[in-house]
């Protein structure tokens, strides 16, 4: 197994992959951190962005960055069908379900990195824009620890989900454009339509995770719970597929 | 006939059936490759050869039946790649990978020591080319690169899947040198072609493929002994003259018949006992005999 670690995260670090998307993650984050804090509702001054809601807030939207880890996750598993590589990794691994959970552990990894990536990078957009309104970032306060223990936790169970979907779907640019369309329209409509199943959903589990300042998200273990579930059951449904279609 | 003592069978195919829905892509094939010999896989395209390669090497699960490599299906097998090199012609490479790095990648999962890279490189002509991206390559590279890849684990058996795609007439060659070279070496090889004149010179056996049933399996020693053609004033009496005497025989394309098994004399008896002229009689060369036998069991009626 140690092998296949080793070769998976060769493969990543022998293509441009993660050049190509986690800096975007961190732009994204930095980016969705700064504008919530210059236009953002909490006003000038010490008012709405001392409060706990104000930086749980501030965060969460920090969690854009998991959706393009998410994205580093179909590629890792969808990539080697697009590709053509299945073929040669079957064949150095024929039993399949190594290469898929080697695949699950490399990216879970690379989330939880990339998480810490955005936690650091996010704090620091914070730390240096909140003078700028005046008020002070409130860096004692559990919440602002609490909500960034959140981010690498949310954006590895999201590489992983990335992983299961890719190795479900097969083909790349369907489980992209199916992940986002799920996460940007999908979900949103679900949860207008029948809002008490909302919360059971795969986003609202990773906002509950980070501590969105939502009415009615499940509490951050229940958000990590529930996304480890979707995580777990698409995974395996993947492996499955990975194992029982022909490559 | 002389006789050769058995070798090991390492490659074997038994009633192997893969269906695609409606399509039956491969339709009760059974073959054998044995160790320290090239068995060409012959048939045109489309006729289910890459479909039966694709399950002896795990790729796709057979309907029914079985292939086996050393009397295991692929996905049994401990340490694949030492024991069966495979160049399939569905294998990719990532396009923004280097040739090296392709190498290294697939060295690290089978637990291959990197330090096979470089002298296979050097091999298959990639060392110039082997820090650049894999989408530059020709194709006659990228073939290169997956014969590399099929070396990588210093394999017993090869599964080669049309090796001479893309290459030109000097790459051929050296295919076929190669292909010679690793028979000798005491490995066992299996090269698909839907191009007979390819592997031609270079094939110990054959199996013949069409519309996914095998409809020839012939040892190329037999094929030389004394196979003859003779064209004949007319040929039916002649066909029915041979059929007859259970001579095995082929009508060729060009109206002449290919005989096996019987020398000049012998033809001449049977063309007089049945009444007809022989206006010309020659010996066939293993490869005419072998074109000639691929073309008349591939080219009958279309299923």
């Amino acid at each position: 197994m140690n092998d296949l670690l080793a070769a998976e995260w060769l493969k990543l670090r022998t293509t441009r992959l993660l050049i190509g998307t986690i800096p975007l993650a961190l732009v994204l984050s930095a980016a969705a951190v700064a504008g919530e804090i210059v236009t953002g509702h909490g006003g000038t001054g010490a008012g709405g962005l001392e409060t706990s809601e104000g930086i749980r807030r501030l965060f969460a939207v920090s969690g854009s960055g998991a959706i393009v880890v998410l994205v580093v996750g179909i590629i890792i598993s969808a990539g080697e069908y697009r590709h053509g590589t299945a073929a040669d990794t079957f064949l150095t691994t024929p039993r399949r379900h190594r290469v898929v959970t080697a695949k699950l552990a490399v990216s879970a990894l690379i989330g939880l990195t990339a998480g810490l990536l955005i936690a650091a990078v996010s704090l620091g957009v914070a730390v240096c824009l909140y003078p700028v309104k005046e008020a002070t970032f409130p860096l004692g306060d559990r919440d602002v620890w609490l909500t960034l223990a959140g981010v690498p936790v949310y954006t590895s169970l999201f590489a992983v989900l990335g992983v299961g979907v890719g190795s479900l779907a097969r083909n790349q640019t369907l489980a992209v454009g199916s992940a986002l369309a799920w996460f940007a329209v999908v979900e949103h409509t679900l949860v207008n339509l029948a809002s008490d199943i909302g919360k059971w959903l795969p986003a609202a589990a990773g906002q509950a995770i980070v501590r969105t300042p939502i009415y009615g998200l499940l509490s951050p273990l229940a958000g990590v719970a529930l996304l480890t579930a979707y995580a777990i059951a698409i995974s395996t449904v993947g492996v499955r597929t990975a194992t029982r279609r022909d490559a | 006939m002389p006789t050769r003592i058995m070798e090991p069978t390492v490659i074997e195919v038994r009633g192997l059936t893969k269906t695609f829905g409606a399509h039956t892509a491969v339709d009760d094939v059974s073959f054998t490759a044995p160790t320290g010999r090239v068995t060409g896989f012959l048939g045109p395209n489309g006729a289910g050869k890459t479909t039966t390669l694709r399950c002896l090497l795990g790729l796709a699960a057979p309907t029914a039946g079985s292939a086996l490599i050393n009397g295991k299906p692929y996905d049994q097998l401990d340490q694949p790649r030492r024991q069966v090199g495979a160049l399939l012609e569905s294998t990719g490479f990532h396009p923004g990978r280097s040739g090296r790095n392709h190498l290294r990648v697939i060295a690290r999962a089978a637990g291959i020591d990197a330090s096979r890279i470089e002298p296979l490189l050097d091999l298959v002509g990639l060392r110039g080319a082997a820090n650049r991206r894999v989408g530059g390559y020709s194709l006659g590279m990228r073939q290169r690169l997956g014969l590399a890849t099929a070396l990588l684990g210093d394999p017993g058996v090869l599964v080669l899947d049309e090796p001479a795609n893309g290459l030109d007439p000097a790459g051929v060659s050296w295919i076929r040198q190669l292909l010679r070279h690793w028979a000798e070496e005491g490995r066992t090889v299996l090269v698909s072609s839907h191009y007979l004149a390819e592997i031609a010179q270079v094939v110990d056996q054959v199996v013949i493929i069409r519309d996914g049933g095998i409809v020839a399996d012939t040892d190329i020693a037999e094929l030389t002994t004394s196979r003859v053609t003779v064209r004949v004033d007319r040929v039916e009496p002649m066909l029915a003259a041979l059929r007859a005497d259970g001579i095995t025989h082929d009508l060729l394309a060009d109206g002449s018949v290919a005989i096996a098994g019987r020398d000049a004399a012998d033809i001449g008896a049977i063309a007089a006992g049945a009444g007809v002229t022989v206006t010309e009689l020659r010996g066939l060369s293993a490869g005419e005999s072998l074109e000639a036998m691929f073309l008349t069991v591939t080219a009958g009626e279309q299923r």
